[in-house]
């Protein structure tokens, strides 16, 4: 079974959600700081991590930016404010996803399915896909930009393989919701946005300007060639 | 009562208005009384020199006429005639009885009776008397040796006339002055009152939300004072609304950790139910129906700190309205044994007018405003009987202003009187009886009001033709009917996170 690494400092949270996420057939490991979490996924990486906000010492943005620098490992982010800055600081951090507490179990553990099942390959049909200087293999779970390999999460992948699959096609929000995050009507759009622009960063020549992963007004996204 | 009431028409005038007013009466009221002035000595001294004038020259023809008169055998018509006098001036004689005129129209009677009878009875005397509308000066010199009168009567005609012009020129430059003392009054109010309208400025931003409006104290020493005592009491406000808005919100953040280990922990009772006696299965239940009720409760508290600490945010999406209502109905029903929501009861009707419509919305905010719409009437009204999504006004061409999504209950309607009661905190008026399990926590309609405001919407309730209560929502269309592109800035903050998101709101 999947193994998760819980992070968080409050002791009967910690408690609660690793029996709640046992339940649901998870191997739970959990530790009460970021500092502690970076050590343990050095030593014993995890396949998804959930990082409470709001941590004494290295806070959860610090500790998943550590962690990305080693891993395009799964990260949602729980976070006890649904307030724009928070949600936006930790998307930008790294995080794939986010859970706002107090969260129901059933609920989170549709979020870590959603995501465990993003981190197997994708299915496309297409074995490469290709636009500017970018070369996608779907099924290798790889990106190439001018040959060199770029490392992207697996949410960025599944991303960039919507929109690389349906190239000249606008993607609205709640599509690209459904498809790669498993939202319904009402999921959060700022997590769409903030991929987008994590994505932009690393196959935009001028993410400022881009080229390819265009904004269509009042619709969605695009991929132009 | 007359004192009284023209204070209140001062007072209504405005200040502005009525320093004008003081500065044109104080203008008009000096240039009169300098006018009045000139006038009246520029009057007396023409008079006195006109009379003196006059005077001198009756006197030297009196002179003549006495030597002429002593003479025998003259012709007295021939003699005035010969009489050199000031242009506008005529003779008149009285000798042996007789009277004399150098004019047809000025004769004895011209003559005041009064003068006549002075001046007969041996005194020189002159006065000026009205003649015919004319104004005339008459001076006369009795002369006793001969046994006559000389009388010279002169039309200050003229001179009335220069005296017309010189009033007529008073006035008009009493009037300049009244006006342009008006017109300094105004200038100089309006730049007295010129930091005020800064301060005005600033108050209104304060009460429509801005609290950390300021005002710039400049170099004036009496405007420093009102600018920093302004300034002190905006920062006063603004730190208490904040504080309390931050102990609200600080209040609801710190329930959500034990309300998480509560939440975890039954979810992990729920998923063992099974193993329960029925006993504890219904005390199971009883825990999670309060548990999901006390979790809105914290979740609508800390969503009226954000409105009432001003920080609450619209993240506006463009979406086809009817798909909206749609979703949103959907989102609010509960979700069957399938793992999917169960479809509603009632119907959502789209009007066809609606459609091509694009609407600028909060979609989060929107999905709340119609659970707490669906909930109320669960609650209170025996559930929706329809959900109708129109536009305003209706029809199917051009020019909507905005859309309207109304649900209709099953209750017993809302009398008039609480319409607009229902939308405060935690009213419950004459519904308090009707408490159902699972109870609303008393902010959904306050919070529904809040979300449709934050839109630039409103909400009211109606009569449904069905006979129960009609929830009507209003949310402008911004652009006139929605073309699919949206001018790139939404009607409330922005969140702030770039690029992206910025453009599609």
């Amino acid at each position: 079974m999947s193994r998760i690494l819980v992070v968080e400092d409050d002791e009967r949270i910690r408690l609660s959600m690793r029996l709640a996420l046992e339940d649901e057939g998870y191997t739970v490991d959990d530790v009460a700081s970021g500092e502690d979490a970076v050590a343990h996924f050095a030593d014993d990486p995890s396949e998804l991590v959930l990082i409470d906000l709001m941590l004494p010492g290295m806070d959860g943005f610090e500790t998943c930016r550590a962690l990305r620098k080693q891993s395009t490992v799964p990260v949602i982010m729980v976070t006890a404010r649904s307030d724009t800055h928070d949600v936006v600081a930790g998307l930008e951090a790294g995080a794939d996803d986010y859970v706002t507490k107090p969260f129901v179990a059933k609920e989170l553990a549709a979020r870590i399915r959603a995501l465990l099942r993003r981190s197997r390959p994708t299915e496309t049909g297409a074995s490469v896909l290709t636009f500017g200087d970018v070369e996608i293999e779907p099924d290798a779970g790889v990106v190439r930009r001018g040959g060199e390999e770029v490392h992207c999460t697996r949410t960025e992948f599944r991303l960039l393989c919507e929109l690389a699959v349906n190239t000249g096609k606008v993607l609205s929000r709640e599509q690209l919701l459904e498809r790669v995050w498993g939202y319904d009507y009402f999921g959060d759009g700022r997590l769409v946005d903030v991929h987008v622009r994590r994505l932009r960063i690393k196959v935009e020549p001028d993410p400022g300007n881009p080229q390819f992963i265009l904004t269509v007004r009042g619709m969605g996204y695009k991929l132009a060639v | 009562m007359g004192a009284q009431s023209r204070t209140h028409l001062l007072h209504r005038l405005g200040l502005r208005a009525r320093v004008t007013a003081a500065f044109a009466v104080g203008a008009f009221a000096l240039s009169a009384v300098l006018a009045g002035i000139t006038y009246f000595t520029a009057r007396q001294s023409f008079l006195n020199e006109r009379q003196t004038a006059v005077q001198r020259q009756a006197f030297v023809n009196a002179s003549l006429v006495q030597d002429s008169l002593r003479s025998s055998g003259v012709q007295v018509n021939q003699l005035l005639e010969s009489v050199d006098t000031l242009p506008g001036s005529r003779s008149v004689l009285r000798w042996q009885g007789q009277w004399y005129a150098t004019s047809i129209s000025v004769g004895l009677n011209a003559i005041p009776a009064e003068e006549r009878a002075l001046v007969l009875g041996g005194k020189p005397a002159s006065q000026r008397f009205s003649l015919n509308g004319s104004i005339e000066l008459v001076v006369g010199v009795p002369l006793p040796a001969v046994h006559a009168d000389y009388f010279e009567v002169f039309s200050l005609q003229e001179l009335a006339g220069t005296l017309r012009a010189l009033a007529f020129a008073l006035g008009a430059a009493a009037l300049v002055t009244t006006v342009a003392g008006a017109a300094v009054g105004r200038w100089a109010s309006g730049r007295a009152l010129r930091p005020l309208v800064g301060i005005t400025d600033a108050a209104v931003a304060i009460a429509g939300g801005q609290l950390d409006t300021r005002v710039e104290a400049g170099q004036d020493a009496d405007l420093l004072k009102l600018a920093s005592a302004f300034n002190r009491m905006a920062a006063n406000l603004q730190a208490r609304i904040e504080r309390e808005a931050r102990f609200t919100s600080d209040v609801s953040h710190e329930l959500r950790s034990p309300l998480t280990t509560l939440s975890a922990s039954v979810g992990v009772l729920e998923g063992h139910r099974d193993e329960l006696d029925p006993r504890a299965q219904r005390a199971l239940s009883l825990l999670d129906g309060d548990l999901q009720r006390f979790k809105r409760m914290v979740d609508d508290l800390l969503e009226i700190s954000r409105f009432d600490a001003g920080s609450a945010e619209l993240s506006l999406d463009e979406v086809d309205p009817g798909e909206l209502v749609r979703q949103a109905v959907m989102a609010t029903s509960p979700i069957g044994e399938d793992g999917r929501r169960i479809e509603p009861v009632y119907p959502v009707e789209v009007a066809p007018g609606v459609d091509g419509l694009r609407l600028r919305v909060d979609k989060r905010r929107f999905e709340r405003i119609m659970a707490n719409l669906v909930d109320n009437a669960s609650l209170y009204a025996g559930g929706v009987t329809r959900v109708v999504v129109d536009r305003d006004p209706p029809g199917t061409a051009q020019g909507a202003n905005s859309i309207l999504v109304i649900v209709e209950d099953h209750g017993p309607g809302v009398p008039l009187a609480d319409r607009a009661d229902l939308f405060e905190r935690f009213y419950r008026g004459t519904r308090s009886g009707q408490r159902a399990s699972g109870d609303g926590t008393g902010l959904g309609l306050s919070l529904v009001a809040e979300h449709v405001n934050l839109h630039g919407g409103s909400v009211r309730i109606e009569d449904a033709a069905s006979g129960g209560a009609r929830f009507v929502v209003e949310l402008p269309l911004t652009d006139g009917g929605g073309s699919g592109s949206g001018d790139g800035s939404g009607g409330g903050g922005g969140s702030g996170s770039g690029d992206a998101q910025g453009v599609l709101r």
